[in-house]
């Protein structure tokens, strides 16, 4: 069994129409899933159920072998947008999800300054968000959502917004950082060579269901050639296909 | 910038030598020239005449914000957290809103007597409702996506509350507070109006009686620097709270 297992769950927003319906979902310790789909296919919805910010109506959904009930500890996030706190300096905000728990320690600090220095920031510790670039306010989200050593982590679009030079940095970043720490992945996209750079396996979406899966047999490390293989644009293609497929 | 600064002094001073001009030709008991009312104003603050009288204004100005401004705060803080609190309520405070609260200050005059405690009051409910109104809407329209980051890192509604809603909000509070803080000025005088020996209100009555003009352009020329300096105080506040974390990017 997976890492995280989703199991026939249905979900509707209150009097409306099905939002996800019987989708299934199983995604390996180590992991990197994307979900792709057009906006409004519920890959969101489903990002919300899987990390438990949602119940599902039906179904069931576990996380390292254990049912979910809410939020769970381990886990990181990333939203659309980088969601800082514009009051609260770099570092603040990478500690924030500690300091909601405990007290900083020195240690943490320590952790969270390697965690910039990762994301390329380490000038940037006592500055506040408005003072950064738009990719460098993502690189800092990225660190808050290292900073509690998730073995999971939730990404919703989380590079959407960025120029395409900023988000393969940050797209490499990423894949480094997880292939160190061995951490699971579910990622949410509707750009298809980004599913296909990233992932190891993809779902497509479309209107609550997952309409197709593939895995991809690109090796790992992956690198900026890649991008250009005649297997690389021929995944996509299908894809493309089966996105478009989904609708009559 | 620089020159706008510059031209709003150039129209201060044209200002003053028209009425200085205009004054002229009137009696002091109708328009007094502004360097009658400066020597009135100068010899007052330095014997000591106004002293009394602007500690008295100022105390129940501030004592007024102090209590209106905590109370509103308070409860725009309840009525923002809880829907129901926010129902049960909300009739009432647009009804208090409706009564012109300077036409209850005859009736406060009545129940909490000639001294200080009616025009902190009177000041006091005038100061609430933008604080109220503030606070509330500064509460329910924090951003989606931030409650639910706190949402997903488990936070309670407490630290909801102190960590997310009032830092995002601090700003329309404070906006709120720049408003209460100029009514503050108008209920304290109104209240000394009606009913009080001391104060910069009951002063501009008294020289109403003693056809004292300048004396009447003197005490509003103070309330005016009370006013505006208290209001430069919270919008210092209110930048400083900005610069330290919405600073435009500077590339």
């Amino acid at each position: 069994m997976g890492f995280l297992t989703i199991k026939n769950a249905d979900f509707t927003y209150q009097g409306k129409q099905a939002v996800i319906s019987d989708v299934n979902l199983d995604i390996k310790k180590g992991e990197f899933h994307c979900l792709l789909g057009k906006s409004g296919c519920g890959k969101t919805t489903l990002l919300k159920l899987a990390s438990g910010l949602l119940q599902p109506d039906k179904g069931i959904i576990q996380l390292n072998g254990k049912e979910l009930d809410g939020p769970y500890q381990e886990c990181g996030f990333m939203f659309q947008s980088p969601t800082l706190l514009e009051w609260k300096t770099v570092m603040n905000n990478v500690l924030l999800p500690i300091f909601l728990r405990r007290k900083v320690t020195e240690e943490d600090r320590e952790h969270a300054a390697g965690l910039l220095d990762m994301v390329g920031l380490s000038e940037h510790h006592n500055r506040y968000p408005a003072q950064l670039s738009g990719g460098q306010q993502s690189r800092v989200s990225l660190a808050r959502a290292l900073i509690q050593h998730p073995s999971m982590l939730f990404l919703d679009e989380p590079f959407a917004a960025l120029d395409a030079i900023t988000r393969e940095e940050l797209q490499e970043d990423l894949l480094k950082i997880c292939q160190l720490h061995q951490t699971t992945v579910l990622f949410i996209t509707h750009d298809i060579s980004e599913a296909v750079y990233l992932s190891d396996r993809i779902s497509v979406m479309d209107r609550g269901r997952i309409i197709y899966e593939e895995k991809v047999l690109l090796k790992k490390p992956r690198l900026i050639n890649m991008r250009y293989e005649p297997y690389f644009n021929r995944l996509c293609l299908t894809l493309r296909q089966k996105m478009s497929e989904g609708r009559p | 910038m620089k020159y706008t600064q510059l031209y709003s002094l150039l129209l201060f001073l044209i200002l003053i030598v028209v009425w200085q001009l205009a004054a002229g030709s009137m009696s002091e008991l109708v328009l007094p020239a502004p360097s009658i009312i400066l020597r009135t104003l100068v010899e007052g603050l330095l014997s000591g005449y106004f002293t009394g009288h602007i500690i008295q204004t100022m105390l129940e100005i501030l004592l007024g914000l102090l209590l209106g401004g905590f109370l509103g705060f308070t409860a725009g803080i309840l009525m923002g957290e809880s829907k129901f609190l926010y129902k049960l309520f909300a009739p009432y405070v647009i009804a208090s809103q409706a009564v012109p609260k300077l036409a209850l200050a005859p009736l406060f005059i009545l129940w909490f007597g000639f001294g200080m405690t009616s025009k902190v009051i009177i000041t006091a409910l005038i100061c609430f409702f933008p604080l109220l109104e503030n606070t509330v809407s500064a509460i329910q329209y924090t951003d989606k996506q931030k409650l639910e980051l706190f949402r997903m890192l488990k936070a309670s509604r407490w630290q909801t509350l102190i960590y997310l809603k009032i830092p995002s909000g601090l700003p329309g509070i404070l906006a709120g507070l720049r408003v209460a803080v100029i009514l503050a000025v108008v209920g304290a005088v109104v209240g000394e109006f009606i009913g009080g020996s001391e104060g910069l209100g009951a002063l501009i009555i008294a020289s109403q009686g003693m056809m004292d003009t300048p004396l009447m352009f003197a005490s509003l020329i103070i309330l005016t620097v009370i006013g505006m300096v208290l209001y430069q105080l919270v919008y210092l506040a209110e930048k400083r709270w900005s610069k330290s974390s919405m600073k435009e990017n500077k590339k």
